[in-house]
């Protein structure tokens, strides 16, 4: 297992938390090739479909990441995207699939370091709890 | 049909491409489906680039593209245009982020192509299923907003004005100027800072294209780019345009607070302009919530004005103000118990105001009896009034006002019901009552003493003869105590003793006296039986000594004269010997408490019975109403009159009560207020209005950190003492035991009033105004203005230093902060330009401390950028006025500017000291000679790696610029974000320094981030440029990916109408009836709440559909 490595799928708000990876990228923070990025407009445009795809298709963790409460570009966004992932994370566990697979992270726009360190954790916590068991022998690192 | 993607890989000279494999990538991506072409290129956003793209589009017939470079932040706009440009609708174009996201966040080249692969292969994927959509042009409305009034704001302004479209400016103070209004001297030139600002200032209040809002703020921003709604909040200034800013208001107004202008280091009034060249240049009157005393007055009395009047010996003027609230100043003034005292913020510091005695003091300065009345004009209608206590007085002087005639009906000899009879004259002259009285009676009111309503003239007569009745006949029969020996033996009620004493008749008293009863009226009679000649006088009460209904005042005064006060104690019977009193026994009382019907509950400690003797007893536990039985009104507890408690109507008709006839025994000023409110309830009743019910909340108790900064500001100075009679002097006979201030002590003790309220409504500058510009009512007024870009140009605060307490902000006076001293070496500053110690003193030697919560992790990590060119600019000013010796203790000097590093070397050759290293602490703890009477700045020398202590008379703090405590809601306001340090972002640091993630909405100045004047105007005249863009175009781009809803598979169920924050979608019918959704286009924001909500799938996104993201997710986890 200590080969594994695992695949993270994002979707970042345009306004916050997109900008903030472009600002760890311009400030070379450097952090685990395991993610994918997929630039959302706002966290509350993430449906549970997009997440659940995510994992059946062989991702092993999904990450939400939005603006802080209060910064939404479209006011409230975030916050029902909060709510989403509060029921998502019961869909999981009765799913059999461990409750920091999905992680929602408030970051701002000028996190990038807050943003590598969020990919970091994930990476390093999603290779303790080993290959999504939905996968089922697919995967990158599987 | 097949399509034909194109798929570009940006090199990014070495930036990609050293990272990852481009070659590779190029290679793989030809082998996806869809794929037509695959190329590398170094720089793709290049026009030769961008040529490749267009060809290949046109010469390939290319039908998708793709290019896979850096952020799509960057250059996605690029590329689309490049896209249009080629033929190809721009939204059929999609970017893979394979530098930010790849080549420079990975170390290891392999994965880094890999994931490039990955990200491309997605994007690919993605756009497959992206379809062509049209943008929306929409116009711009050409007037533009600027927020904020600095230097920023006003250069904006007058450039944009320049092009003859109109602009907002909206300044939150009264004048515009902002920070570089207090500014003396501009590094690196020298120049006064408001020589150059003010010509500024002057043009754009004359420019006819700027709409300068002062004193204003915004409420709401709604709208979009191009067509932006704003409510605008013009808070009231209460002095008109009319104003010519001659400047008589201001000597005519006796409030003085600290000005804000000045960072405090001198006053202004109330009334005032922050500087001499403030534009507008119009007058302003600064009210601040409305003082704890006056909400704490039941009558509410205008407090700080009538004690600002008189700290400048007005005390004519004082007087009126009295009167305007209040029909009994005089009486007010020895008997009132003060709650406005209680609530006085004064009390935080040391102690409350002495408002009680300085209204007796005014109220004794004027001849009442030369004092003229008003001009009334007698409406026709008529009023009795039953009793002439403090409630009927008030109500006949308010309603005598307002053209009524009134007659009061008083059944004793003499008027003053309660005041003449129940107060005794050593506390309230018989002669201060009539002039007080002669006063009403002047207005018109006719007292008809000595006519009892019930006997002579009944309720009925009245009700015949006049319009309405006002019921005040008070509370005048003493309660009984119910114990054994009451009701055969002599006791003698309290209020009979009193009004028998008081209307000057005889009573027999032995030597030996108890006072039963722990109110005000147990320790009048125990004061007067003493004045009577009895040698002991006891008090004995129920209530512990704190909680005495007594006011503490004449508690004390009683014990000076003698009175022995039993507290906790209760009589249980009146000891006799056949029909003589011989004294009361009485028990220790542990507690006690009043039940609902108002009985009481006592529990005594058994066996502590013991007796107090006395020949006279006097009992004093209260009284009640006597109400005669034909008056016919329901009555309630206590035998007391109902009323409404708003109107204070009775149960009949045209009948209204109030005082202690309706809640029992109260106090004077409860009565008065209750007297007051019954002439505006009947007068509204009487012209069939609805009454306007006044509502003042209670003050409230301020947080420890008012009161820190309360006891910050202000120094603690006792109050001065009421002059009294010597005990000893009193009980001879019944002069007045207080004495009154003189006009010296009471001009002293009314100055010691903090003036919280601001204004304090005296109405002074209203008199001296000639073109009567000043408007005391006038309300805020709320505008709206439809703009199509906004200007950010909010500035920044200054860091409290008081928070590094090492440095002795606030503690020691020579500790100040560099834009004080600005104020201190300015020619129009408090000094008149002169660099003075607090004492007046030239300094001999001053320690500039730079870096004062900058560059420092506990507070703020940033450079503030300008300290240290200020720095110097100070150091040169101190050597020029004073050739006092400075030292500039620093971190860095960083003179990065135009003629800063040159300013610098003519500095170090001035002689100044520079110290390189963070001073530690800065103290007046001498330990050598020379050291004693300085401040002492320790300081660690690290060129020469030794500790210093540098004695100084001045420290000079260069404190940090850091964001407006307010800058959250602000960004919220505008929809803008800002970074870690607190300050708003901007798009891009480098290449889109002033706008930002919002279309339409511009950052300046140093709300973005500390800046000197300079880069301020450099960062306007962009801000300005962008707004002139966008209106020079006249039209603006609209996002194409907004909602889109599909007809077939839409319910019309709402949920998106919910979900939505800008009220894009509604539900409509059809046209077969059925309902659906249909979206604004032009509001929608494209978040993709709705698309979430919707349960059957028939809203979308365009653009960020359900297909063309799940596309991408799939290509991403593929194997």
């Amino acid at each position: 297992m200590t080969d594994f490595e695992p695949l993270i799928i994002a979707f970042a708000c345009n306004w916050c938390s997109y900008a903030a990876s472009d600002v760890a990228g311009t400030s070379r923070s450097y952090y685990p090739a395991n993610v994918r990025i997929v630039r959302v407009m706002c966290s509350g445009m993430v449906d549970p479909t997009y997440i659940l795809r995510a994992l059946a298709g062989g991702a092993d963790g999904v990450l939400i990441a939005g603006c802080r409460p209060g910064d939404c570009h479209y006011i409230s966004g975030n916050t029902k995207a909060e709510k989403m992932v509060e029921r998502m994370k019961i869909l999981l566990h009765r799913l059999g699939l461990e409750n920091e697979r999905l992680r929602l992270q408030w970051i701002s726009s000028g996190e990038g370091g807050l943003f590598a360190r969020t990919i970091e954790e994930m990476v390093d916590r999603l290779k303790e709890l080993g290959p999504s068991p939905l996968k089922e022998g697919k995967g990158k690192g599987a | 049909m097949t399509l034909k993607t194109g798929v570009y890989i940006c090199h990014c000279g070495s930036n990609i491409a050293r990272t990852v494999d481009v070659k590779q990538v190029t290679e793989y991506n030809a082998t996806l489906d869809s794929v037509e072409v695959a190329r590398d290129y170094l720089y793709m956003c290049s026009d030769l680039g961008q040529e490749l793209i267009k060809n290949d589009i046109k010469e390939l017939g290319l039908d998708r593209v793709v290019v896979a470079s850096c952020s799509p932040r960057m250059h996605e706009l690029t590329f689309r245009k490049a896209c249009a440009e080629g033929g190809l609708n721009p939204y059929l174009y999609t970017h893979a982020n394979i530098r930010e996201h790849c080549s420079w966040v990975h170390r290891d080249g392999d994965l880094a192509t890999e994931k490039a692969k990955d990200l491309i292969r997605a994007s690919v994927r993605r756009v497959c299923h992206q379809e062509p959509l049209e943008v929306k042009e929409v116009p711009v409305n050409p007037d533009t907003l600027i927020v904020g009034g600095g230097i920023a704001g006003i250069t904006a302004a007058l450039k944009i004005a320049a092009s003859e479209n109109r602009v907002y400016l909206v300044e939150r103070e009264p004048s515009i100027g902002g920070r570089m209004s207090q500014l003396d001297m501009t590094f690196p030139t020298l120049d006064c800072s408001e020589c150059i600002l003010t010509p500024k200032m002057t043009d754009v209040g004359n420019n006819p294209y700027i709409d300068l809002m002062a004193s204003s703020e915004i409420e709401e921003v709604s709208g979009y780019v191009g067509n932006f709604k704003v409510k605008i909040r013009k808070k009231a200034r209460f002095v008109t345009e009319k104003c010519t800013a001659c400047g008589d208001c201001v000597k005519a107004c006796p409030v003085e607070v600290p000005s804000e202008f000045e960072e405090g280091l001198n006053k202004r009034k109330a009334i005032y302009i922050p500087f001499a060249q403030s534009i507008p240049n119009k007058y302003v009157i600064s009210r601040n919530e409305t003082p704890p005393c006056k909400l704490a007055c039941p009558i509410g009395m205008d407090i700080q004005g009538y004690l600002a009047l008189v700290s400048v010996g007005k005390f004519q003027e004082a007087y009126q103000l009295l009167r305007r609230t209040n029909p009994l100043p005089s009486v007010c003034g020895r008997v009132c118990y003060h709650p406005c005292e209680d609530s006085c913020k004064r009390a935080y510091i040391d102690e409350p105001l002495a408002i009680n005695s300085l209204k007796r003091f005014i109220a004794d300065e004027v001849n009442v009896e030369q004092i003229e009345v008003p001009q009334i004009t007698p409406n026709g209608h008529s009023v009795a009034v039953i009793g002439s206590g403090p409630a009927g007085l008030s109500a006949a002087h308010d309603l005598a006002l307002l053209g009524y005639g009134v007659t009061i009906f008083e059944a004793l000899s003499e008027a003053g019901g309660m005041l003449r009879v129940g107060i005794p004259e050593y506390r309230l002259p018989r002669d201060v009552l009539r002039k007080d009285i002669g006063y009403i009676q002047k207005l018109g009111v006719v007292i008809k003493t000595g006519t009892r309503i019930g006997e002579q003239v009944t309720l009925d007569d009245l009700e015949r003869d006049y319009e309405a009745v006002f019921i005040a006949t008070g509370a005048h029969e003493s309660l009984r105590l119910k114990i054994p020996g009451e009701e055969t033996l002599e006791i003698i009620p309290g209020v009979d003793f009193l009004r028998t004493v008081n209307m000057g008749r005889k009573v027999e008293i032995t030597d030996r006296v108890v006072v039963i009863g722990g109110g005000n009226t147990a320790i009048d009679c125990a004061r007067v039986a003493r004045r009577l000649g009895a040698a002991e006088v006891h008090v004995i009460c129920l209530e512990s000594r704190d909680g005495m209904p007594a006011g503490s005042d004449e508690i004390e005064q009683a014990e000076a004269e003698g009175v022995i006060i039993h507290c906790s104690h209760t009589v249980t019977r009146i000891v006799s010997d056949d029909g003589h009193i011989n004294g009361v026994e009485c028990l220790d009382v542990r507690s006690f408490e009043f039940d609902e019907e108002g009985g009481v509950n006592i529990d005594t400690i058994q066996g502590s019975e013991h007796i107090v003797p006395a020949g006279t007893v006097i009992l004093a536990i209260g009284q009640r109403p006597e109400i005669p039985g034909q008056f016919d009104l329901s009555l309630g507890r206590g035998n007391t009159i109902q009323v409404t408690p708003d109107t204070l109507s009775t149960s009949r008709d045209r009948v209204f009560a109030g005082g202690d006839v309706v809640t029992g025994p109260a106090k004077v000023i409860e009565a008065i207020a209750a007297g007051k409110r019954a002439a505006r309830s009947i007068d509204s009743y009487l012209k069939g209005e609805i009454l306007d019910i006044e509502e003042r909340p209670a003050p409230e108790r301020l947080s420890d950190q008012e009161i820190a900064e309360l006891q910050e500001l202000h120094p603690a100075q006792k109050r001065v003492e009421m002059p009294q009679l010597a005990p000893a002097q009193r009980i001879g006979d019944f002069t007045e035991v207080e004495r009154g201030y003189t006009i010296d002590q009471a001009q002293e003790e009314a100055a010691r009033c903090l003036a919280c309220g601001g204004c304090c409504d005296c109405l002074e500058c209203e008199k001296v105004c000639e073109p009567e510009a000043i408007d005391h009512n006038m309300k805020d007024e709320l505008i709206e203005v439809e703009v199509g870009s906004i200007i950010v140009a909010t500035g920044y605060d200054d860091f409290d230093p008081g928070v590094i307490s090492e440095y002795g902000y606030g503690k020691y006076d020579n500790v100040i902060t560099a834009l004080e001293f600005e104020r201190l070496s300015c020619a129009a500053g408090p000094t008149s330009g002169e660099i003075l110690l607090k004492d007046g003193r030239k300094p001999e030697s001053v320690a500039i401390i730079h870096c004062v919560g900058s560059r420092d992790q506990n507070y703020h990590e940033y450079c503030s950028r300008v300290c240290c060119m200020y720095a110097l600019k100070d150091a040169y000013l101190i050597r020029e006025h004073t050739g006092a010796e400075v030292y500039q203790m620093y971190i860095d000097m960083r003179c990065f500017g135009e003629g800063y590093e040159e300013f610098y070397k003519r500095l170090c050759e001035k002689g100044i000291h520079f110290i390189r290293g963070k001073v530690s602490s800065v103290t007046d703890h001498a330990l050598a000679e020379e050291e004693k009477g300085k401040l002492i700045v320790t300081c660690e020398d690290t060129l020469i790696g030794s500790m210093l202590r540098v004695p100084v008379d001045m420290v000079i703090l260069c404190i940090a610029l850091e964001p407006r405590s307010d800058a959250e809601q602000v960004a919220r306001l505008f929809n803008i974000s800002r970074r870690p340090d607190g300050f708003f972002q901007e798009r891009h640091l480098k290449l889109d320094p002033v706008a930002t993630p919002t279309s339409g909405i511009f950052v300046i100045g140093c709300c973005g981030g500390p800046r000197d004047i300079s880069d301020t105007v450099a960062q306007a005249l962009g801000g300005a440029g962008e707004a002139l863009a966008m209106i020079g175009k006249g039209s603006v781009t609209l996002e194409a990916a907004v909602a889109a809803v599909s007809a077939d598979t839409c319910i019309g169920c709402g949920r998106c109408t919910e979900v939505c924050e800008f009220h894009s979608p509604e539900v409509v019918k059809d046209e077969k009836g059925m309902p659906v959704c249909q979206v604004n286009e032009v509001i929608c924001q494209g978040c993709g709440a709705c698309a979430v909500a919707c349960p059957t799938g028939a809203m979308s996104i365009r653009h960020f559909t359900d297909e063309q993201i799940l596309s991408t997710v799939d290509a991403l986890v593929e194997v």
